[in-house]
């Protein structure tokens, strides 16, 4: 596997769909998790998911690169079938395209902040150690972490540890990034130094897929606010409309309860 | 005292017998080293194949389930004497070939080898549940953060699981080690002249029990400094662990 034979298909332009998902849905034996999600996302859009907990977003999410494996529905990754409603199609593909952040950031303990970043970049890419030692310094720095490329975790602090965990997902240059609630496990000063990352990130013209509570970050970066609950998505626009103007009363009652305190 | 004295420590008897009882004690360490080494290779086949993923491998999960409840619910003096009294009969009648009725690799005695059958069969039960605790104890984010990366589930093992899960299971493995190292004894059972054997023998002749201290001496020898590592290992994993690294 190397870099040339990355594609899947041909490139998709800035604004044309990357990612479809139809009638998305997943259960845990009687548990809907999911009920019936359509979502199309395009190129270069910034999604931002709101929802209590046990709405369903961190599984949609991560039913987006299959990590978990819905029970119905399809996605389309640049007109490419991965999931047909009951098992994956060119599962690597899909994974090497989609690049995921953790609450929990997922480091491996065992490696410095560098091996973090390449070990994918090796195994998974094909690139040379030296090459791909080289990336993970350049991409280490732009998130600000030029002096601790050979720090391990455990020296690092939860702020860095996600900074290093976003290198690691964008070393492997993927199309999509997905966030699942990566600020929720921070202390509130080092919050900040994460968003900055993802605001560049999102002015770069990735496209990008976040779960967060963070209603001010979604304000201002995303492109659309997708409101969830009880396995549906129950609203969605610019944040203009959803979150200053929300007409659905679930949504209303969420923002109030969020915002007030 | 005196007495005490010269009823475990009869310098004499031990000085008289020393060469007889340290060849036993090297059957010993060959049977601890040998079926420790198929005890631990065994026990990774089993865990691996409790591990299969699937539905249709139900059935094989199960066989091995049951395998090491079994061999951990039998003492392992009962299944040395099920195989000794056992292969040599089922070789007599042509049932199983005459190299594993009456196993004798280098020469060494087929008891030798019996014993290394039941240690590998025994403690392979209990290394296998070694390696499964060390491979669940990696957090799960760990296998989804490699597969995230476009990992496949063999190289996310190799390269991310089970690195961290070697360092846990050293200590457990070493215990094992050392219970089954005090294990060989029960070869003596079978007429293998290992360390207690010697000493029992020396000790029907005798009537002094001096031959069997200087065999405990020689356990300890060997099996002190593997407890200390033990220790050492276990507090160097806490402190990492302390840490948040372990």
């Amino acid at each position: 596997m190397s870099d040339e034979t990355v594609s899947l298909s041909e490139d998709v332009a800035r604004g044309e769909t990357i990612l479809k998902v139809s009638n998305l849905k997943k259960s845990y034996g009687k548990l809907e998790v999911l009920r019936d999600i359509d979502l199309d996302i395009k190129k270069g859009e910034v999604i931002c998911v709101l929802g209590p907990s046990g709405s369903g977003k961190s599984t949609m999410l991560r039913c987006l690169n299959l990590l978990e494996s819905p029970t119905g529905g399809t996605i389309e990754l640049k007109g490419d079938i991965v999931f047909d409603g009951t098992k994956p199609k060119n599962l690597d593909d899909l994974r090497r395209e989609t690049g995921m952040v953790f609450q929990s950031f997922n480091l491996f303990p065992n490696m410095s902040a560098k091996e973090n970043v390449s070990i994918a970049q090796v195994r998974v890419r094909g690139r040379k150690k030296a090459d791909a030692d080289k990336r993970s310094i350049e991409q280490l720095t732009k998130v600000g972490l030029a002096e601790k490329v050979d720090e391990y975790p455990d020296r690092l602090s939860g702020g860095q540890q996600q900074r290093v965990a976003i290198a690691r997902a964008l070393a492997m240059d993927p199309e999509v990034m997905l966030f699942d609630e990566v600020t929720s496990a921070l202390d509130p000063e080092l919050v900040k130094g994460v968003l900055d990352v993802m605001r560049e990130l999102a002015d770069s013209g990735m496209t990008m897929i976040c779960v967060t509570h963070e209603i001010g970050f979604a304000k201002e970066v995303a492109d659309r606010v997708i409101f969830m609950d009880g396995g549906y998505i129950v609203e969605q626009g610019p944040p203009k409309d959803v979150l200053d103007a929300p007409r659905e009363e679930r949504t209303k009652k969420f923002l109030g309860l969020v915002l007030d305190h | 005292m005196g007495e005490f004295f010269q009823t475990y420590f009869d310098f004499s008897i031990m000085g008289d017998n020393f060469n007889a009882v340290l060849e036993g004690f090297w059957w010993t360490i060959k049977l601890s080293l040998i079926g420790g080494a198929f005890a631990l290779a065994w026990g990774l086949i089993l865990s691996v194949i409790r591990q299969l993923p699937g539905k249709a491998l139900a059935p094989v999960r199960w066989l091995a389930i049951a395998y090491i409840d079994c061999l951990r619910g039998i003492p392992m003096l009962l299944t040395l004497l099920l195989i000794y009294g056992g292969l040599g009969t089922l070789q007599s009648t042509g049932t199983i070939p005459e190299w594993l009725g009456i196993p004798e690799f280098f020469g060494w005695p087929s008891s030798f080898w019996y014993g290394v059958m039941a240690l590998t069969l025994t403690y392979g039960a209990y290394m296998a549940e070694v390696y499964r605790a060390g491979i669940e104890s990696i957090p799960r984010g760990q296998m989804e953060a490699a597969r995230s990366l476009g990992m496949s589930h063999g190289q996310a093992m190799r390269f991310v699981i089970v690195p961290q899960a070697i360092r846990r299971v050293i200590p457990p493995l070493l215990n094992d080690y050392i219970a089954l190292m005090k294990d060989t004894s029960l070869v003596s059972v079978i007429s293998l002249a290992e360390v207690v054997h010697v000493g029992q023998d020396v000790y029907s002749t005798t009537f002094n029990p001096s031959a069997l201290t200087l065999g405990a001496i020689m356990f300890l020898i060997v099996t002190l400094p593997l407890a200390r590592l033990v220790d050492w290992q276990i507090k160097r994993q806490d402190e990492k662990f302390q840490r948040g690294l372990a």
